[in-house]
């Protein structure tokens, strides 16, 4: 039986938990969760709050940071125990396989080692210290951050390590925090509080992660209305409801379905390095079943390289077909499979036309990949299960015109290019407003210091007390309602 | 000939069918199957390329099942019809697939369409031959004009029904216009044929039952309802609508008929309830499937041919298709047991899932912009 919520001490006990079939028909497994109740609700907000008042607000961030540190390395570390645990519970349930379970924990933890966690901090507070007391930050102001008492994260269960950066961000902030879990993948986010309250009892003490069916209503409506800081991970629906019933004044972050894309151009398109792109393509594409945000649907490929856009289709196929080995595929769920196969009899039907596409090149009597080389640019993003379009493109232009109106739904695109040429396309697709431009094979490898969703990941929770210099110029006052202007200019709404 | 024109079609009753055996009836559809595909395929250009690109050839082809089905996204991005544009009678739009713009189903001769739709319905509402007067839980053709549920509910009370009442107008329910309709039903004993989409009912069932208020439609008043068995947005199992249609009209479950059909097939698939109960025998679960369409089910992840009672993806031939693709591959899944449909869901998109990106919100994005 797996236990999929994790409670602080002492709230665990006289819990009523029941037991419930969770995952595709094929291979539900039996989860064991609480019963939750709107008056458990309230009062486990209660008791992290005063655990968080006693255990955590006063406390030094060091202490936090080496914790945290010390549960990074037990994630980083194949042989702990905590680790196999999550590898082997989450493949169990059947959304990931072992081997891409491996390679998003080594991706999720990796960046926060070795100093990670505080290059992040310093990022974007300044400096470390600036949590504990003023200190002085950037440019020699003097000031001091503080995080919410508490915060409500609402997961998404397309990344199963989706929940790594927001806990951290939570005890870092010195909040406590109440997680709610996905139907998809409620597995992982308990498993990391369960071994953060092992390394650091009160750290554990002020963390509460469950699942409830979220868009029922009651226990919803019951965590917003209360809470002072919200994270929401999910679909146009979900966040759009948890931004309904946020709590007047509180701070909410919505990160809403996105997906990426990548941009190849001509001068990267070698005899010699085609391989190498094509399995640092294929990778991206793999990843999550290109389930993620930063799963890319399209790459656009310059025409007039050594290798033509469709010969890097092939290549990619190639790739896919390899990537499909070391990192396989789950098992498609029907409905996934069949936008799959709409999705291949309605590219073959374009090719066979005036229409542009060109080829379609599929895994041979599965749906475990497919590419699509369309001889033009456009954007429509694909059935997932690594189906991508590779589009010829003569330049940027192009792109970007496909591109502009759903701007707003990608979250990043894979460049490659060289030289002065990638800052100029770089420079092109900022533009446009999309948030990260990365490397063709890191698209799934964001950093913690970088935004999420062109959104920092700190920030947004934290309020200042700022001390003034005494005798200083501290130039003119801003305009009231200047700063609350500029948050919302950055997506960030207090209400 | 057939595959010229859509002529007499004698092929298009259940009776005719029936009386033949399984060999026969394997034979004629065959038959029938492959005039239509011959007839169509010259007739309709991105088809006719279609066919050609996947290397099929009217000499070589074996049975039936080698006819390939045009995917129904392809309604949205090609123009599926044999008649020149400007030559049609009623233009249909498609939904739910998710790809691109709303797909097209252009009919210069609705013949067939209506031929079909008439027989089947008869079939399966009108067991016992009843004429009553219809109150259509939504808009009227010339408000919906391109909507090809409405043109049948249209067409049901035109050819089938003693008169009609139409609840939505400019896009609302008319609720007192429901309510008046149904009293006067009640008051005067006369049978009523509903007709409607899932959600409308049960929308107006909740009404209903919040003013607790209960009609009760004399017996033999019968209900058909679609688009719940979709999955659309219903959070309503069948039993709560069943509940709920009887506690809130009066019509028990034995009256209550469930349609699915779409825009690109002519043709629709009814629960047996009613039949049953006018026969006195227990129903068939599942659709009934015309005779004069046959509904292939493929395993999705390999496009094989379902074994008998495994649920996959729904190819359906549908003879009375006769200026579009006969053949479409749908995004609906179910099952086939007994010579009987089971829908059985619907590709619902990524959305549920969390970060990725739906064609739909894709395309609200773009109308945004």
């Amino acid at each position: 039986m797996n236990p999929a919520f994790y409670l602080p001490l002492g709230l665990e006990e006289g819990l009523e938990t029941t037991v419930q079939r969770f995952g595709p028909a094929h291979e539900a497994l039996d989860l064991h969760l609480p019963v939750v109740q709107n008056e458990d609700l309230l009062r486990w907000i209660e008791v992290l709050r005063e655990a968080r008042g006693t255990n955590l607000a006063a406390r030094p961030i060091q202490e936090v940071l080496r914790s945290l540190d010390k549960v990074t390395r037990r994630f980083l570390d194949r042989k702990d125990p905590a680790r196999r645990e999550a590898v082997e519970s989450l493949a169990t349930f059947g959304r990931f396989t072992a081997a891409m379970l491996d390679r998003s924990i080594d991706d999720a933890f990796q960046p926060l080692a070795r100093n990670g966690l505080s290059r992040w901090i310093v990022t974007e507070l300044g400096s470390v210290q600036v949590l504990d007391r003023p200190a002085e930050g950037v440019r020699g102001t003097v000031r001091r951050a503080r995080g919410p008492e508490w915060m409500l994260q609402i997961y998404a269960g397309n990344v199963p390590t989706l929940p790594v950066w927001p806990i951290y961000s939570a005890l870092v902030l010195k909040a406590a925090l109440l997680g709610k879990t996905s139907a998809r993948e409620p597995l992982f986010a308990p498993l990391l509080a369960r071994t953060i309250a092992e390394v650091d009892e009160k750290l554990g003490a002020c963390l509460a992660v469950v699942w409830w069916k979220g868009g029922t209503g009651g226990l919803d409506r019951t965590a917003l209305s209360a809470a002072p800081a919200v994270l929401a991970f999910g679909g146009e629906e979900a966040v759009g409801s948890v931004g309904r019933q946020a709590m007047p004044g509180a701070s909410v972050v919505l990160h809403g379905p996105k997906v990426s894309v990548g941009y190849v151009e001509r001068r990267a398109l070698t005899f010699a390095g085609i391989r190498g792109l094509a399995a640092r393509a294929a990778h991206d594409v793999s990843m999550y079943d290109q389930d993620g945000c930063l799963s890319p649907h399209a790459f656009y490929v310059e025409r007039r390289g050594q290798v033509s856009p469709e010969k890097f289709g092939e290549a990619l196929a190639a790739a896919l077909e390899e990537a499909s080995k070391d990192l396989p595929p789950v098992v498609a769920e029907e409905e996934e499979a069949a936008g799959v196969q709409l999705a291949r009899a309605q590219a073959r039907f374009e090719s066979a036309g005036i229409a542009t596409v060109t080829r379609v090149l599929e895994s041979p009597g599965s749906t475990a990949w497919t590419v699509i080389v369309d001889d033009r640019a456009r954007f429509e993003p694909g059935p997932t299960r690594r189906t991508i379009r590779v589009h010829a493109v003569d330049g940027p232009d192009e792109v970007a015109r496909v591109l502009a109106p759903a701007a707003r739904s990608i979250e990043a695109l894979g460049l490659e290019a060289r030289g002065p040429e990638r800052l100029k396309l770089a420079a092109r697709f900022a533009d446009l407003g999309i948030p990260r431009i990365a490397a063709v094979g890191s698209l799934q490898n964001p950093v913690p210091w970088g935004t999420h969703g062109g959104l920092p990941r700190l920030l947004p929770f934290v309020t200042w007390t700022t001390v003034d210099q005494v005798g200083g110029t501290s130039g003119p006052a801003k305009a009231p309602g200047a700063i609350r202007r500029r948050l919302r200019a950055a997506g960030i709404r207090r209400r | 000939m057939d595959s010229m024109s859509p002529g007499t079609h004698l092929w298009l009753s259940y009776a005719g069918w029936e009386a033949c055996d399984r060999d026969e009836w394997e034979e004629r559809f065959a038959k029938l199957a492959r005039g239509r595909f011959v007839g169509q395929v010259p007739r309709i250009a991105p088809y006719d390329a279609y066919v050609a690109h996947l290397g099929v050839r009217f000499t070589t082809l074996r049975q039936w099942q080698d006819i390939p089905p045009v995917p129904a996204s392809a309604f949205k991005s090609h123009d599926l019809t044999m008649g020149p544009p400007g030559s049609e009678l009623v233009v249909f739009e498609t939904s739910g697939t998710t790809i691109s713009r709303p797909g097209r189903v252009r009919l210069s001769d609705t013949s067939l369409y209506d031929a079909s739709l008439l027989e089947s319905f008869r079939r399966h509402l009108l067991p016992d031959g009843a004429v009553m007067p219809a109150v259509v839980f939504g808009p009227t053709r010339i408000e919906a004009p391109h909507s090809s549920l409405w043109y049948m509910c249209d067409h049901v009370v035109t050819k089938l029904a003693r008169s009609g009442v139409w609840i939505v107008r400019d896009g609302n329910p008319d609720w007192d216009l429901a309510d008046r309709t149904l009293e006067a039903a009640v008051s005067e004993g006369t049978p009523l044929l509903v007709l409607g989409t899932t959600l409308l009912l049960a929308a107006y069932g909740e009404r209903l039952q919040a003013a607790g208020h209960r009609f009760a439609l004399p017996p033999g008043s019968r209900v058909m309802d679609t688009g719940g068995a979709k999955g659309l947005r219903a959070e309503f199992t069948r039993e709560e609508i069943e509940r709920m249609i009887e506690g809130s009209l009066g019509i028990p479950p034995t009256h209550l008929v469930n349609e699915y059909g779409m825009a690109e097939l002519a043709s629709q698939f009814y629960d047996d309830s009613l039949r049953a109960h006018t026969e006195g025998r227990p129903a068939l679960p599942g659709k009934t499937i015309p005779p004069w369409v046959r509904t292939r089910v493929l395993d999705p992840e390999t496009m094989k041919e379902q074994s008998e009672g495994a649920r996959g993806l729904l190819v359906h031939y549908d003879l009375a298709n006769f200026e579009t693709p006969f053949a479409v591959q749908t995004e609906d899944l179910g099952t086939i047991r007994d010579g009987r449909l089971f829908l059985e869901g619907r590709l619902t998109g990524a959305e549920a899932r969390g970060c990725s990106l739906t064609f739909e919100r894709f395309l609200e994005e773009e109308r945004r912009a």
